[in-house]
């Protein structure tokens, strides 16, 4: 009875057809990904490396690289205890508007950074909200309202906005990455660590943490990939004010405006590299979570 | 000295699943809780371990030796709990998860190094997995699993020990073993254990006492022998094995069926009326010429792989099916062929007075 099945499995094709199909792939990546990429990097020392580390070493240069890092390093742990937190309260709890809690982490994904730039110079701009509220003759918080103007405080054309923007576009990243592996992993080992004599923090540093941090790690990676390169959001509430307001994507459109193709694309660079950095760490957190879930 | 459910009722949405139920388990006491789906059985162990509350505070009381822990909190309850998936921290050792509630106690209470080592190390023993103290979770099959999660329960030395199906997503042979295992290991230890089954055999076996739930509340509590021979309802009937209806009267003191007369303990008080007959299918005497009071019926199917043989039978005045075992000897004696015609005595007939309903 024993018949000799062919080793080629049922769901693979003959092989033209998967050679056309990888073709196709990789000509796509090769024509929209890979060529401009290199682009960027000849683009960027086509006035020699001398111009190239002029331009990435210019005070203007370097103070968007430091902002740009500021809003990261603001941002980023920011969504990473506010994901864990809804993710937490997602997957551990049932409570009514959950579904609508979901959706509107999703928010940010769905409309576009302009709308959250805007909005953000509605609310806090000089003819906003928080404007009005300052320059009211009668503030509810008095002392408040003196001390920020005392303090000349302002948050659209300045850092505050800039970071509130990034903040806003990244919000769903770190969320979205722990909801379903929380909810895949489902109550039973907080539950068994509850009944073993742990307490809420116990439980979550020593059960629920371990069992989420790659996928953490590959949300916290993602998010800062978006923030480091967020352009429209931060452009609406930036004020592209040089050496003061700009980010690296807005330093690199300042130089494109000026004619500065070679600065622009050498700056531009910078912002490839961060990227590349990012896409490795990415693959080997990848790769850590893949080992991790086969546990 | 004992662990004690009073008067608790839960309800999720508008499914009640505990229906003021009240339980008493004595100290050094194995008892199962035996019931099929949606039955409330795994809600109340939950409830005893506190990873459920009840709905009516103030009236439902949970005790343990006498002490209140119905507010108390999981955590403090100093319950063991094996889980049905068993729960197992996929992350740390095997090692690491039975010492895990040892770990996590405030620094006063917390056993030094060394001790948590001695203990985890005895415990390791005591489920025969000392050799596989380094792996993980998924490195061990489900049988070793079930036995980490027990001892991961024992650690904390608990008060009461409390079980969620646990040996459910295992096969029927390490079912078996581990079912024996554990009758053991309550021999030994001696401690308070309350499990819940969907498995009458599981719960017949193992168990000192059997809590038998449906719909939920309890149906009936007592030893294995009793609730199997003395059954309070005919649904404990029907779930504690196969059985056979016929449907009959009852008329001084016995039950007729089909116009013949069967002898029955249950209808000593009643007056002529209907009722139905629950036989066993091993209590049914297939014979080809009739000695005694009998029935008529016909083969309509034999099987006999297995220990014991199964007929297929079919009425001859009502056309009822039923369903007889018999020992091989017999079978081989009988060679009942289908369509060939046989009589048929019915033993330990049971009749239940109020609710004919399975």
């Amino acid at each position: 009875m024993n018949v000799l099945v062919p080793s080629r499995h049922t769901t693979s094709e003959p092989p033209w057809v998967r050679r056309f199909l990888i073709g196709v792939a990789l000509a796509f990546i090769g024509v929209f990904l890979v060529i401009p990429l290199i682009f960027v990097f000849t683009q960027a020392f086509a006035k020699g490396i001398g111009f190239y580390f002029n331009t990435i070493t210019d005070p203007m240069a370097w103070s968007a690289v430091k902002l740009t890092l500021l809003a990261a390093a603001i941002s980023v742990p920011l969504n990473c205890v506010f994901g864990v937190c809804a993710a937490w309260a997602i997957a551990k709890f049932d409570f009514r508007g959950k579904n609508i809690l979901l959706t509107l982490i999703d928010l940010p994904f769905s409309v576009s950074p302009v709308i959250a730039g805007m909005i953000y110079v509605l609310v806090f701009g000089a003819q906003g909200w928080l404007g009005l509220w300052l320059n009211a003759d009668n503030p509810t918080f008095p002392a408040l309202a003196n001390w920020l103007n005392d303090h000349n405080f302002k948050i659209i054309f300045a850092v505050p906005g800039i970071v509130l923007a990034t903040i806003f576009v990244t919000v769903p990243f770190v969320a979205r990455e722990l909801i379903p592996l929380m909810q895949a992993q489902g109550r039973n080992e907080e539950e068994a660590a509850r009944v073993l004599g742990a307490s809420g923090w116990q439980t979550f540093w020593r059960v629920t943490l371990p069992n989420v941090k790659w996928g953490l790690l590959y949300g916290v990676i993602l998010c800062n990939a978006r923030a480091m390169g967020e352009f429209g959001a931060v452009s609406v509430v930036s004020g592209h004010i040089r050496g003061q307001t700009n980010t690296i994507p807005l330093h690199i459109e300042a130089l494109y405006d000026d004619l500065n193709i070679a600065g622009a694309f050498a700056v531009a660079s910078l912002l490839a590299f961060l990227a590349l950095i990012t896409l490795g760490l990415k693959t080997w957190v990848e790769h850590k979570n893949a080992a991790a879930l086969e546990k | 000295m004992s662990v004690e459910v009073k008067n608790v009722t839960k309800k999720f949405g508008s499914f009640t699943a505990l229906d003021n139920v009240s339980l008493k388990v004595e100290s050094g006491e194995l008892v199962a809780l035996l019931g099929p789906s949606g039955s409330g059985k795994t809600t109340l162990l939950r409830t005893i371990a506190g990873l459920e509350f009840p709905d009516n505070t103030g009236e439902a009381q949970v005790l343990f030796y006498g002490e209140d822990v119905t507010q108390i909190p999981a955590s403090e309850r100093k319950a063991g709990f094996a889980f049905q998936h068993y729960a197992l921290f996929r992350h740390m050792s095997v090692f690491e998860n039975i010492a895990f509630g040892l770990r996590v106690r405030p620094k006063t209470t917390r056993p030094p190094e060394a001790e948590i080592r001695e203990r985890v190390e005895k415990l390791l023993k005591l489920i025969q997995l000392d050799p596989l103290a380094n792996r993980f979770p998924s490195q061990l099959s489900g049988g070793q699993r079930q036995r980490v999660a027990l001892a991961r329960a024992l650690a904390v030395e608990p008060k009461v020990l409390l079980l969620d199906e646990p040996f459910g997503a295992l096969d029927a042979k390490v079912r078996k073993e581990l079912r024996r295992w554990l009758r053991q290991l309550h021999e030994e230890v001696h401690i308070t254990t309350i499990f819940v089954t969907h498995d009458q055999e599981e719960a017949l076996e193992v168990s000192d006492r059997v809590a038998i739930l449906r719909a939920g509340k309890i149906e009936q509590i007592g030893t294995p022998e009793e609730i199997y021979d003395k059954p309070a309802s005919p649904f404990v009937y029907d779930f504690l094995g196969n059985v056979n209806l016929f449907s009959g009267r009852v008329k001084d003191g016995a039950v007729v069926i089909g116009g013949t007369e069967f002898a029955t303990s249950d209808a000593a008080g009643e007056q002529d009326s209907e009722a139905v007959a629950f036989v066993r299918p091993h209590d049914i005497r297939v014979t080809r010429v009739a000695t005694g009071p009998a029935l008529a019926a016909t083969v309509i199917r034999s099987n006999a792989a297995g220990p014991v043989a199964n007929l297929e039978l079919k009425r001859l005045d009502s056309g009822e099916q039923f369903t007889v075992q018999l020992s091989k000897e017999l079978f081989q004696e009988l060679q009942p062929k289908p369509g060939e015609q046989v009589f048929v005595e019915l033993k330990n007939v049971k009749i239940f007075s109020d609710d004919y309903s399975i």
